[in-house]
């Protein structure tokens, strides 16, 4: 297969730059300054990321309990807890208000059940979460929840 | 003007950086098909129709926008040569990381909730994708926090 001639313009751009590229594109996507929606960033705004803390901060613990149930289970997903804090940290970043709390944190999975997929179902249903929150949010707030909702259904689909 | 005060044009001008992306990305997974055994195609096959239905649902929006939709490219180049089954997975995450990126802009963009609707369930589907492709393609990990946003 040989490559065809690229057109001028976006395509081309998309394919051939890859990761640099999309860093170019969304450049303003967590400066807080793109686009009119962006701008809109409010206090209502930050109450949504806000609001959206202790689901992530359910996330992290349900990885937490996961593990010391099935500390071999650790071993088959090594970079999932990690990327969870990192969620975690970047939705802290952007809702400064929020404290911890350990309210929402969930007990961890019941003796006997199936851990991984009980994991699973925290995750997604974190995702569902997020995704819900995105939907009524705008400009880089939006753009925050939908990236990390996206993320956890990627963990739940490497947890399948 | 849409329901939040972002003027359409913004929101257009997203929703036609995604449709050149999803563009780009049927075109791409049918090299990414051409590259694997027929009895392995199956997962290309799919990436490729759930492009298509992208791509023609953003036309259909773009066209009851009275937005002109953005045409495929005359002709696309490959980001690297595509040899082998890893290679095409290799290339299949570039394609979803690439859909990825412009949905998540689109985000950013979006005024109206259903767009934003169609944004997230989109963002997401081509994460999960991604996570087959990478492990596909022997990459670790599979997942990434942030798909979409830079330095992720």
């Amino acid at each position: 297969m040989s490559d065809s001639p690229a057109s001028a313009g976006f395509p081309r751009r998309r394919l051939l730059t890859g990761t640099a590229g999309l860093a170019l594109l969304l450049a303003g996507c967590t400066s807080g300054g793109s686009g009119a929606a962006a701008e809109e960033t409010t206090a209502a705004q930050e109450d949504r990321l806000t609001a959206q803390v202790p689901v992530q901060e359910a996330v992290v613990a349900a990885y937490d309990a996961a593990l010391a149930a099935d500390p071999a289970l650790g071993g088959t997903v090594p970079d999932l807890p990690g990327q969870a804090r990192e969620q975690l940290e970047r939705l802290r970043a952007a809702a400064p208000g929020a404290t911890a709390s350990s309210s929402s944190v969930p007990p961890g999975p019941p003796a006997g059940t199936d851990v991984r997929a009980w994991l699973r179902d925290q995750v997604s249903a974190a995702a569902t979460a997020h995704a819900a929150a995105c939907v009524e949010a705008s400009g880089a707030g939006a753009a925050l929840l939908g990236s990390l909702a996206a993320g956890l259904r990627g963990h739940a689909a490497a947890l399948a | 003007m849409a329901d939040d005060g972002t003027t359409a044009s913004t929101e257009d001008a997203a929703l036609g950086d995604v449709l050149a992306a999803e563009h780009a990305a049927v075109w791409g997974y049918g090299v990414v098909g051409a590259a694997l055994p027929v009895d392995g195609r199956a997962p290309a096959a799919e990436g490729e129709q759930a492009h298509r239905d992208s791509r023609d649902r953003l036309s259909e929006l773009l066209d009851g926008r009275d937005a002109d939709p953005v045409p495929a490219a005359a002709g696309y180049r490959l980001p690297f040569p595509v040899l082998s089954a890893v290679d095409a997975a290799a290339l299949a995450v570039v394609l979803e990381e690439g859909v990825s990126a412009a949905w998540v802009a689109l985000l950013d963009s979006a005024g109206d909730a259903p767009v934003r609707q169609l944004a997230v369930d989109s963002l997401g589907a081509a994460e999960e994708r991604a996570v087959t492709w990478r492990a596909a393609a022997g990459r670790t990990p599979v997942t990434t926090a942030l798909p979409g946003l830079p330095g992720s």
